[in-house]
């Protein structure tokens, strides 16, 4: 497959001296699901106002859809698709009247639009509130009718800058599944930023974790959480202060094939395995074997929360939900 | 052609925007309504200093235009900050159309209400009892050197939307230069009955130009030499407001 975004060495310093991109380089495939996981302010943003052609990158190289950026902005322009994090819709007009409006831009004319853009409003189940200004439109509907307006000209990269920040979990499902949908049936490559890591997790096939402007890991969602460490398997026992029992259930415990460690810890004993799932069964009859009953069992996978952790020795906070929306306001 | 699609594109969302919104139309026409009303019954008066045919309504009239003009150019400078930071802008810019039409998209919705806004202020100075003696063929060129004015101006504000981003500096601009301008030219009141300073203010004043070009128009007997210093100082101004607002423009469009 070819490389739909190449990026070497990108580095974008604003004005005021910022850096807010570092040197970042990665490549995209076609037909990818490819995100960018960081916390706010990582620039991630920056990243994408540069990839599409808003912002004029400071130094570097980058390609986008086969063209070089500083060159051929306009033909990527033709190509790609974008989701602003701010929704932009303009509240006086329709939701017919801004796709036909977006499409118009595109430079698409005639019956064409006109059935795009019904296939659209369909689409993103709209078609009831078509004619209804869009300021009547909830937080949720704004959101699909502006990605309904990112996909007018059918672009084959579809870029998403933060797409379901400030969404209700209702919405935010909804759009999730036209994301899926979009990548998996109709093959159009996805560039997403986010800051939720569900979102990364749920979507992306392949993520690079930003932070300062740097990428510090790139992979896809388990393979960077298995290269951090094995899953863990806590148990408590009933008298956890016995240091014979204790001592004897590890001993157990290090016989089971499969276990890499086993370690102590406030509440009980942690187990740790490449692979908890396969060894659980196996962990349980040992124990069992030798009369030892577990009075509680947890199994856990290193998060993606716990990855960034492990890269930056920080947790991502995602920004609370509820951030207003922007909106075009009358002329 | 793509220009012109673009164009006309941004144009039809404006006018959309306004007909949803005609109480805006209608917001900046007061003042220019109330100070025709007012004036011309309050200051009748002052036709005494306008000669021995002079009438007062006819003075008034061309100055209420260019008031007209200047204050709904306000709206095209706050219409391009809103589209600035409601990202609309930058929406536009991700499409292949022509940048070119952002600006001249906006000005053609410009012109269409300076020419609704004019045509009711001129409606309403008939009703009052104007006549214009030139006719059909004078009242278009009051519409053409309105709108050639007007444009000139609305550079002005487009620019300063531009640079500041913020509605209300642009209104806030726009009145600080608007009333001044206005009140010590020829737009409103004599220059014969001004002080010797103010009289000199407003022979440099281009609001002054722009009344007297109309003036002539509307009551006959248009030199030559006045029409075209008017132009000469509209098309100067124009080279100068558009100028700083291609220089913002660059800015925002990469």
């Amino acid at each position: 497959m070819t490389q739909i975004i190449k990026v070497q060495n990108l580095i974008q310093v604003y004005p005021d001296g910022t850096k807010a991109v570092d040197g970042i380089s990665f490549d995209v495939k076609e037909g990818e699901f490819f995100g960018f996981l960081g916390p706010n302010g990582a620039g991630k943003s920056t990243t994408i106002k540069v990839l599409t052609t808003l912002l004029r990158k400071s130094s570097g190289n980058a390609q986008v859809a086969g063209y070089d950026l500083d060159q051929s902005p306009k033909e990527i322009r033709k190509v790609i698709g974008v989701l602003s994090q701010e929704t932009i819709v303009d509240v006086d007009l329709t939701g017919r009247e801004n796709l036909r409006l977006q499409g118009r831009l595109e430079q698409m004319h005639g019956s064409t639009l006109e059935n795009r853009v019904k296939e659209l409003l369909t689409m993103v189940q709209l078609e009831e509130f078509a004619d209804k200004p869009a300021g009547r439109y909830s937080g949720g509907m704004k959101k699909r009718l502006d990605l309904a307006s990112a996909l007018i000209h059918k672009p084959k990269l579809l870029f998403l800058d933060e797409p379901t920040t400030g969404l209700d979990p209702q919405s935010r499902g909804t759009i999730w599944d036209y994301l899926d949908q979009l990548n998996r049936d109709e093959g159009i490559t996805i560039f997403l930023t986010t800051q939720y890591l569900e979102e990364a997790d749920r979507l992306c096939r392949q993520l690079a974790i930003i932070d300062h402007g740097k990428i510090i890991a790139k992979g896809s969602p388990s393979e960077l959480k298995q290269a951090i460490g094995h899953d863990s398997i806590t148990l408590s026992f009933k008298n956890p202060k016995d240091p014979a029992l204790r001592s004897e259930t590890k001993r157990v415990l290090q016989g089971v094939p499969g276990v890499a460690d086993v370690t102590d810890s406030d509440v009980g004993i942690v187990v740790h395995a490449k692979n908890a799932n396969e060894i659980i069964a196996d962990i349980v009859t040992a124990l069992d074997r030798n009369n030892m009953r577990p009075t509680s069992l947890n199994m856990s996978s290193p998060t993606l929360d716990d990855v960034f952790l492990h890269h930056t020795g920080r947790r991502i906070r995602p920004e609370e939900l509820g951030r207003k929306t922007t909106e075009a306001f009358l002329m | 052609m793509t220009l012109f699609y673009d164009i006309q594109s941004l144009f039809i969302r404006a006018f959309t925007k306004i007909i949803r919104n005609p109480t805006l139309l209608f917001v900046n026409l007061f003042t220019p309504l109330l100070f025709l009303l007012l004036f011309s019954q309050l200051l009748q008066k002052l036709s005494v200093f306008l000669g021995p045919s002079g009438n007062y309504l006819t003075y008034l009239t061309p100055g209420i235009l260019v008031l007209t003009v200047v204050t709904g150019a306000f709206q095209s400078g706050m219409a391009i900050v809103n589209d600035l930071n409601s990202g609309f802008l930058s929406k536009v810019l991700l499409t292949p159309s022509s940048r070119a039409a952002i600006l001249l998209g906006r000005l053609a919705t410009d012109l269409l209400v300076l020419i609704m806004q004019s045509a009711i202020i001129i409606g309403l100075a008939l009703l009052l009892g104007l006549r214009i003696v030139t006719g059909v063929g004078g009242l278009l060129l009051i519409f053409v050197t309105l709108a050639f004015f007007g444009l000139a101006w609305s550079g002005l504000l487009l620019a300063v939307g531009l640079k500041t981003r913020k509605a209300e500096t642009v209104s806030a601009v726009g009145n600080l230069l608007v009333f001044p301008l206005l009140f010590v030219s020829s737009a409103l009141f004599p220059v014969s009955i001004m002080p010797a300073w103010a009289r000199t203010v407003s022979d440099y004043n281009p609001l002054s130009y722009v009344s007297n070009v109309t003036r002539g128009l509307v009551q006959g007997g248009l030199s030559w030499s006045t029409f075209g210093y008017a132009y000469a100082v509209i098309g100067l101004m124009a080279i100068l407001t558009f100028g700083a607002t291609l220089y913002q423009f660059r800015k925002v469009v990469t």
